[in-house]
């Protein structure tokens, strides 16, 4: 295995928005800095949303200049398609072994025509559309992926050659091996996100096997201009729903899954989606079941308001059990809360679970770095420095220490950035200092 | 690319790939002669004029969710185009120049 050694002074693990704002806002301040992501292009859950609570900004349109930002900051190292394998205690700072895996495309010569992407005759699920639309088996990973190269999926390939044959840069080579990266580097900064709650966690919902019983995200990517179908439509036939219905807190503050926090977003965004599918299916009734409506941010009580006013209804009702009728569509076991607890059915076209926030990595293992009891990194210091992970010289950002919305992912990356850099700041002029603080703290914990 | 490969090289490469990669690739076969089964049998009926799935899904007799995925799937590389809509669901139909698949 060829190795790549490098030298930087912070490295940040995982390229969604608060990888990438961390990345950004230390290689402005001068710091030399290493981007490692696992898929294949940044841009994390972010890229797929169609547009943000609450000012509805279009996502692709916000986070796409931030990608590119990041591919052309001269003082940052992009590793995609890359993940860490091991790391060592190097005096203060550490040596980070990463692997990069085989593309089987050159990257210096792929020109992202996607020539071979429309020979290949094999039609894949899309994992970027939640597996909803399909892609080949070398693709362009979506359409404003960055890098803009392809990914040869070899799991999935019956290696025909005649993607190799349709490139006209000659740029594809089965021969790629994995490559072993050294990243000797100061701190580490962790930004590696979140998950959304399987769907097949919850058997009263159908256990993720009922068609027209789809996740938020899923939903996000209907809704998206580049979505799978084009227009908001049903899995289980192509049907334009008439009827969408959303639950609330599925797969949150519930303690028969282990998952009893609030996933903070959950509300936001299904108020969000039930306004942007009222605009794109202007005769459809939207429901939204809840049992409370949580709109803590600035300006999203008022986005709440302006939900209701156009029409969406918000009945208080706890939704027991999902099943479909002959037609594939859901039918609602809803106990209606506001109306003495009595128990009714109503049937709609589509119903949408507003899953939860789940960590996606545990950093434990590779990094040493304790999670808290909800499974998210921990970060001991939450009143003052909330971005201060128990190793010194670690931090961590967004999703990754909890959940959260892309406005706290963007402030804690901008903590996590000031802290490693007064961290690198004081390593590199042997002084120690915001050491001694985790010391203080790790020594708390172990009395505790 | 690491110094040019002959075109006798890369078949070589690729002939011992498929020798490694046996399992994935028999996998695979398997699948693209599922999915081009289908297309054939969804190619043949779209040939009457546009149709909605559910339309489709009868007279190929496979699950309309299946159908509609084969749909999306060569509506993406152009191999089908959505014409109109019929009441709630969309109408799709091959190219006017039908190109090869
Ligand atoms: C359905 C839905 C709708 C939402 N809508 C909104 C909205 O409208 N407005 C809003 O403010 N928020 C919204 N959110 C929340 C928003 O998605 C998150 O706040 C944001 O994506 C968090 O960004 P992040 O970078 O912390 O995590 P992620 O987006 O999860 O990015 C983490 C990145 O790290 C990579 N990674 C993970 N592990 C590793 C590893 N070991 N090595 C290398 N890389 C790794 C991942 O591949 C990924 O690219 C929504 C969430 C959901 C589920
Ligand atoms: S590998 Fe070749 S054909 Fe494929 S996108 Fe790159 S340059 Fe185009
Ligand atoms: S070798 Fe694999 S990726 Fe290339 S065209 Fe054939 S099936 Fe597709």
């Amino acid at each position: 295995m060829a190795t790549n050694k490098i030298k930087v002074d912070a490295l940040v693990v995982g390229g969604g928005i608060s990888g990438m704002q961390t990345a950004l806002d230390l290689a402005d301040q001068g710091y030399q800095v290493a981007l490692v992501e696992k898929e294949a292009s940044i841009g994390g859950k972010m890229i797929a949303l169609s547009k943000v609570f609450p000012t509805l900004d279009c996502c692709s349109c916000i986070t796409t200049p931030k990608m590119s930002a990041v591919a052309h900051q001269e003082n940052i190292t992009l590793l995609t398609y890359c993940e860490v394998d091991h790391i060592k205690q190097n005096g203060k700072g550490f040596i980070v072994g990463a692997t990069n895996k085989p593309r089987y495309v050159d990257m210096d010569l792929c020109t992202g025509c996607r020539q071979c992407e429309y020979v290949c005759p094999v039609d894949l699920k899309n994992p970027f559309d939640n597996n909803l639309g399909a892609i080949r088996a070398i693709r362009v990973p979506f359409s404003t992926a960055v890098p803009q190269k392809v990914v040869l999926d070899i799991d999935n390939c019956i290696l025909c050659g005649k993607c190799q044959t349709a490139c006209a840069v000659d740029a594809i080579d089965f021969t790629q091996q994995p490559e072993e990266i050294m990243i000797e580097t100061d701190s580490i900064l962790l930004a590696t996100g979140f998950e959304v709650t399987p769907k097949d966690a919850k058997k009263e919902y159908g256990n993720g096997k009922l068609l027209n019983v789809i996740d938020g995200l899923d939903m996000e990517r209907l809704l998206a201009p580049t979505g799978p179908y084009g227009h908001v439509l049903r899995p289980s036939d192509g049907k334009e729903p008439d009827s969408i219905a959303y639950v609330q807190c599925a797969g949150s503050r519930d303690e028969t899954l282990g998952v009893e926090y609030c996933s903070r977003v959950c509300c936001m965004y299904a108020i969000k989606q039930a306004m942007l599918l009222s605009g794109a299916l202007p005769l459809a009734d939207i429901t939204i079941y809840y049992m409370d409506i949580r709109a803590f941010g600035k300006g999203y009580e008022q986005f709440y308001q302006n939900a209701k006013a156009m029409g969406i209804q918000f009945i208080k009702g706890k939704v027991a059990k999902i099943k479909e009728d002959e037609n594939q569509n859901p039918v609602f076991r809803v106990e209606m809360v506001d109306e003495g607890g009595s128990v009714v059915e109503h049937t709609h076209d589509l119903a949408v679970l507003s899953v939860g926030m789940l960590p996606s990595f545990d950093p434990t293992p590779i990094f040493n770095v304790p999670n808290d009891t909800d499974g998210f990194i921990m970060t001991p210091d939450q009143n003052f420095s909330a971005s201060l992970t128990m190793i010194p010289g670690i931090f961590a950002a967004g999703a990754a220490t909890g959940p959260m919305d892309i406005v706290d992912s963007i402030m804690t990356a901008g903590s996590a950035a000031s802290a490693a850099s007064a961290y690198i700041k004081s390593q590199q002029n042997g002084k120690e200092e915001s050491s001694s603080k985790i010391a203080d703290l790790q020594k708390e914990s172990q009395h505790a | 690319m690491s110094d040019k490969q002959t075109k006798k090289e890369k078949m070589q490469i690729l002939k011992e790939l498929r020798e490694q990669y046996a399992d994935s690739v028999a996998k695979t076969q398997a699948h693209l002669k599922e999915q081009q089964s289908a297309r054939r049998l969804l190619k043949k009926a779209m040939k009457t004029g546009p149709m909605t799935v559910p339309e489709i899904a009868e007279a190929v007799n496979l699950p309309s969710d299946e159908v509609l995925w084969h749909i999306v799937a060569m509506k993406k590389y152009d191999l089908v185009t959505e014409v109109g809509q019929d009441g709630e669901y969309y109408k799709y139909a091959l190219p006017v120049k039908e190109k090869k698949s």
